[in-house]
């Protein structure tokens, strides 16, 4: 039963076209990869489907909702880890996520528990009570994977879920990622590392130039994620390795 | 030394800047921006001299206006510094790329107050300086009384820069900012002591009207902030700050506000940690008091009238709706929230609450000073504290509506700039005229302002409920 559902999307910032004509359907219990270069229209892709911002064509669905005529019911039930840098917050990671609990209607005492438990898992239980303003960006991006789960939702949507994290931590992450989604919920990871979409990811999609262009099931694939990539996007090889030394 | 050479930083980050800002507001309304300020100044320098005000006096407030940007000016160099982030929130520009760059941290930092001297001298102090030397007389009087108004102001913005980059300075080697107030009040009090704070205008005229006087404020502006790029000290950081969870106990104290209780906790909060705290908003209101007081002076030595204080400081104070909505809306970005099951129309609810609870304060002392030091009647200082409210609810509900999350950015878009102006000019000059000619407001003439602030407070209301749906449409168009 897809989860995820977008039919045609398509956008555009002024004279850029960000999406041409976006088509994908993820199901429940997929970690799902959106793999694409840099301006492929992975972000634009996400911040439709939880309703942040409006396609000028097509349709989205998100376990059920419309992101476009309701984005509140769509983001009240799926979680977030925006790519973007935040602006400074005075708030510390504790407080930060009983912020979150608040919006989302949860009682701060599970909330509290939760916050333990993630900040435990995640290793940042000294910083909780440091101002966010004055965490490392990997200790940013913990408290944010931490705020996308603590209402435990059935869809989790994740722009570079490994992005500024240690070697450590990112094995954790995608090790949490995959379970989450075997337990039967939808995790939705938008990424250019290839590398990481091979790890984890029970399926990719493909983006170039605001379409998916291909779709890989990478329990049955007999290439490298690489190699396919590559042939899809601009055709190269990977072994046409740019040498740093020519001028 | 690196290849690159200064002309050509310069040249980079002047492109970088013009770049930011035609991006940010559209090319041509951008350009607009200058042609709008030389006409508002033009009108406003007329429409004073005509009503009986000296032109030296108007000359005199623009130059006070002008020295107190280049002292907020002063502070942009220092984007990325901690602790004018911890003050201002976060900016980032080509000068944070030092520490990728080959080039020394303080280098970079000459340049980039270089180029915001020329930038701004250039694309504010001249339109300035062109709209007050209409009061010259004809064209050819114009023309040359430019150049020497532009030179004028000129000096005084850098002037007003090198002293904030001292100051950052000394913050930098760890004088305290109790310390630098301290500095400020001793000066104040030594021209006040001395005689020259009832004559700040001849001592302006003394360091700007003559070539040897123009020469020393230059030299010792450029002396100043050279020594200061010198002693600044670009590793200086805080400590890093830990603080018990006030989140939860403030929320469940706040939680008769209604769903939106978590924002205003959190405005409220971020406001309250970052440098400077709630005295921001105090601050700012301080200085709009401080305006409107040499204001009701220069009117009173001119035109031998003192208008009606609660009347007249009402209506102004209320400006500071302005600089308090830019104070709590300092720290996030719809960006962030539209992550969450927040809407646009609940965020602005929110921070209309936060805003009513800084803001009262701010402006609810220096009033309750003006009242008291200009000895307003009973009746005038209760008509000015009801238009205070009216008035502020609608500078409030004009500012969201017009600039939304943002309301930094709309003062560089010339055709909001102009909106704003022309919304704050419709009730702002008829209430100041009225407490102009009636120095002791009549019954009916109280009665008649405090309808109309009441109505125009709705009006504000009204703005502030419509830009939740406005705005919304605007993010959701990315």
């Amino acid at each position: 039963m897809a989860t995820i559902e977008a039919d045609g999307l398509a956008k555009s910032y002024g004279s850029v076209d960000a999406l041409a004509e976006m088509s994908l359907s993820v199901s429940r219990g997929e970690l799902f990869g959106f793999l694409g270069p840099n301006g492929a229209g992975k972000t634009t892709t996400i911040r439709i489907l939880t309703g942040q911002v409006s396609p000028d064509r097509g349709e989205a669905r998100v376990l059920g909702t419309d992101p476009t005529a309701t984005p509140l019911e769509t983001r009240r039930r799926i979680g977030i880890v925006p790519e973007q840098q935040r602006p400074p917050s005075f708030l510390t990671p504790r407080e930060f996520i009983a912020f979150v609990g608040e919006v989302r209607s949860l009682e701060p005492e599970a909330v509290a528990e939760r916050t333990e438990v993630w900040a435990d898992r995640l290793g940042f239980r000294s910083k909780l009570d440091t101002l966010h303003a004055e965490l490392s960006r990997g200790q940013q991006q913990k408290v944010m994977i931490t705020q996308a789960f603590v209402h435990e939702p059935e869809v989790v949507f994740i722009d570079e879920p490994v992005a500024n994290l240690d070697p450590l931590v990112q094995e954790q992450v995608k090790r949490l990622l995959v379970a989450y989604a075997a337990a039967g919920n939808t995790v939705f990871v938008s990424t250019h590392n290839i590398d990481v979409a091979e790890d984890i990811c029970t399926r990719v999609g493909i983006v170039a130039d605001g379409s998916l262009i291909a779709e890989c099931d990478l329990e049955t694939m007999d290439e490298p994620l690489l190699e396919t990539f590559l042939r899809h996007v601009d055709g190269a090889s990977p072994r046409d390795v740019p040498n740093p030394t020519t001028r | 030394m690196t290849g690159t050479s200064t002309r050509a930083l310069v040249r980079i980050l002047f492109l970088e800047e013009w770049r930011l800002h035609t991006e940010l507001f559209g090319g041509r309304r951008f350009v607009a921006f200058p042609a709008v300020i030389a006409a508002l100044v033009a009108v406003c320098g007329i429409g004073l001299v005509r009503t009986g005000t000296d032109p030296d006096a108007v000359v005199f407030g623009v130059s006070t206006l002008v020295f107190a940007f280049g002292l907020y000016s002063g502070t942009a160099g220092f984007v990325g510094d901690d602790m004018l982030e911890n003050a201002l929130g976060e900016v980032s520009l080509l000068l944070g790329s030092s520490a990728m760059l080959p080039l020394s941290e303080r280098r970079l930092l000459t340049v980039f107050l270089v180029k915001d001297a020329l930038y701004y001298c250039l694309l504010f102090v001249l339109p300035i300086a062109a709209g007050v030397s209409v009061l010259a007389g004809g064209p050819l009087e114009w023309a040359s009384a430019l150049g020497y108004h532009w030179l004028l102001l000129s000096l005084l913005f850098v002037a007003g820069m090198a002293l904030t980059v001292a100051a950052i300075t000394a913050r930098t080697r760890g004088v305290s900012g109790r310390t630098l107030a301290g500095v400020v009040v001793l000066g104040v009090g030594t021209l006040w002591v001395g005689g020259f704070l009832g004559d700040l205008s001849g001592l302006v005229a003394a360091a700007t009207g003559s070539v040897g006087g123009s020469l020393v404020l230059a030299l010792a502006s450029c002396g100043l902030a050279a020594l200061s790029l010198r002693w600044y000290d670009p590793t200086d950081s805080r400590p890093t700050t830990t603080a018990a969870d006030r989140f939860t106990g403030l929320n469940r104290r706040l939680s008769t506000v209604g769903p939106e209780s978590g924002l205003v906790t959190k405005t409220l909060l971020e406001l309250g940690r970052s440098s400077g705290g709630y005295w921001k908003p105090v601050v700012s209101a301080s200085i709009l008091f401080a305006l409107v007081t040499f204001l009701v002076g220069v009117v009173r030595d001119v035109t031998g009238v003192e208008p009606a204080p609660g009347i007249f400081f009402g209506g102004v104070l209320g400006l500071s709706a302005f600089t308090t909505y830019n104070w709590v809306t300092q720290f996030d970005s719809v960006e962030e929230y539209l992550t969450y099951p927040i809407d646009v129309a609940t965020l602005f609810r929110a921070k209309a609450v936060a805003f009513v609870v800084v803001n009262t304060p701010a402006v609810a002392v220096p009033y309750a000073g003006a009242v008291l030091w200009f000895g307003a009647s009973g009746l005038d200082a209760a008509v000015g504290a009801v238009v205070l409210a009216g008035y502020s609810l609608y500078y409030y509900g004009l500012t969201v509506y017009l600039a939304g999350f943002d309301p930094n950015e709309f003062l560089f878009d010339g055709v909001r700039f102009s909106l704003f102006t022309a919304g704050v000019a419709l009730v702002l000059v008829p209430t100041l005229v009225s407490g102009f000619v009636a120095v002791s407001p009549s019954p009916t003439l109280a009665l008649a302002l405090c309808l109309s602030s009441v109505l125009v407070g709705g009006v504000g209301v009204a703005l502030l409920s419509r830009a939740g749906t406005r705005w919304r449409e605007i993010y959701h168009q990315g």
